[in-house]
């Protein structure tokens, strides 16, 4: 099973809305680790040159899964998430 | 199928709110509204006047007062602010932010209506704008341009206070915008910070943007799941400026309004009112209508409802991107920009 990397992209200081979105993603992460996914959920600045030049203008907060943006601009839920985080380990 | 039969039915129902909130604005226009004066008519009916009670009174009959009338308008607001948001198409605003300097103002002001009724979206947005080479004058008018004329203030504008107030306020905050825009991107400050935000190849980002779109009925709970946050967010700090504007509209006399609130000291008294003085979203609005029925001229109105975007708040967000001395710049220009558009506005509404 391939490892996933999930990112949760806000500002700095975050966000209300973002920290919502992170909430979600560790929620699924934490789901999905006990089944023996290998999911690795870490944050990115959204206004840092590399994920700007990484992913161009973003809405926060914006979720990327393995490098690929998949959520921007709302919060989803933990079993979007989870959905997504399973679909990119297959 | 039982799923997809549940799915339906959330949809519908979802669409069925949104279709209601809708027709009841609708609705409401089209039969005639309650007049302004049935909160000092109760006040006056209760005989309070010169007891304590009368400061309990105030903030309450006057907050139960605007929103009896108010709340359908409110309803709309948030739900159509949260539905605009959820379904505009941010992806394919953002690709294109990066795209040079025409493109860059042009998406600056039209697009920064419907993608920031929510102020933490606006700082990132600004550094992403300059981060993605369109440059400073880009970035600064989309700053000024978001608060000014949000989706949320431009509708509560028109539905209490009037449309063409409301017209008027995204023309000028649009000019505005783009003038202080352009004067920032042509002084050695700005392009400093142009060059210090230069990204090597930001035209053709290395990762992939492939935004999942949920099914309709997921999209429209988010909706009104941000129309509700948005509306947390606000409301709070709304009743308490309503609290204030309470007070105000009792104890001001229209004689103190008219003196200094007309003419060109009005407009000038107004934009600086309207500007330092930190007044939450929708404050400005309810403040801006009991003074102008008070005989606030229109041209002041305007200046006092521009004074949005140099706001102390703002401005300290901003100064931690941009240097102290482009702020400085954008917030001498967004002020004259309101002092000049409510003295034009003024002058050729025939109301200074």
């Amino acid at each position: 099973m391939k490892e996933v990397k999930v990112e949760v992209i806000g500002p700095e200081p975050p966000c209300m809305r973002c920290q919502a979105a992170k909430k979600a993603v560790e929620k699924a992460a934490e789901k999905l680790r006990q089944a023996g996914f290998m999911v690795n959920v870490e944050k990115a600045n959204i206004m840092s040159k590399e994920i700007v030049q990484k992913y161009g203008v973003l809405v926060s907060p914006a979720i990327a899964i393995n490098n690929t943006v998949k959520i921007m601009g709302r919060v989803p839920s933990p079993e979007e998430v989870e959905k997504m985080i399973m679909e990119a380990a297959k | 199928m039982d799923g997809k039969t549940k799915r339906t039915v959330k949809t519908g129902i979802l669409l069925a709110f949104f279709i209601i909130v809708i027709s009841l604005l609708v609705y409401s226009r089209v039969t005639a509204r309650p007049t302004k004066e049935t909160f000092r008519n109760k006040l006056d009916e209760l005989g309070l006047w010169g007891t304590p009670l009368v400061y309990i009174a105030i903030p309450v009959l006057y907050i139960a007062d605007y929103f009896s009338h108010a709340w359908i308008c409110l309803l709309f607001a948030f739900s159509v602010a949260g539905l605009i948001y959820e379904f505009v198409p941010k992806e394919a605003i953002t690709k294109y932010m990066g795209r040079g300097k025409a493109v860059g103002y042009f998406l600056a002001l039209g697009m920064a209506p419907f993608l920031t009724v929510c102020s933490c979206t606006m700082v990132p947005l600004f550094g992403g704008v300059l981060y993605a080479g369109a440059g400073i004058g880009p970035a600064v008018a989309f700053l000024l341009m978001a608060p000014a004329a949000n989706i949320l203030t431009i509708l509560m504008t028109g539905e209490m206070i009037s449309w063409e107030i409301a017209g008027v306020r995204i023309l000028t905050s649009a000019a505005v915008a783009l003038i202080a825009g352009f004067i920032v991107s042509i002084t050695p400050w700005g392009k400093a910070i142009e060059k210090e935000f230069q990204v090597a190849n930001s035209a053709a980002p290395s990762a992939k943007v492939e935004i999942v779109k949920p099914p309709l009925d997921e999209r429209l709970w988010a909706a009104l799941k941000f129309a509700g946050y948005l509306a947390k967010q606000i409301l709070p700090f709304f009743i308490v400026g309503l609290i204030v504007v309470g007070y105000l509209s009792a104890f001001i006399p229209e004689e103190i309004v008219e003196a200094y609130l007309t003419g060109v000291t009005g407009v000038l008294v107004a934009s600086v009112l309207g500007g330092p003085l930190y007044t939450p979203t929708l404050v400005e609005i309810a403040l801006g209508q009991e003074l102008w029925s008070k005989g606030m001229s229109k041209g002041a109105l305007l200046s006092w409802l521009m004074g949005q975007p140099y706001d102390f708040a703002n401005a300290m967000a901003v100064s931690r991107i941009a240097k102290w001395k482009v702020v400085a710049i954008y917030v001498v220009i967004a002020w004259a920009g309101s002092v000049a558009s409510g003295l034009l506005y003024g002058f050729l509404s025939g109301s200074l």
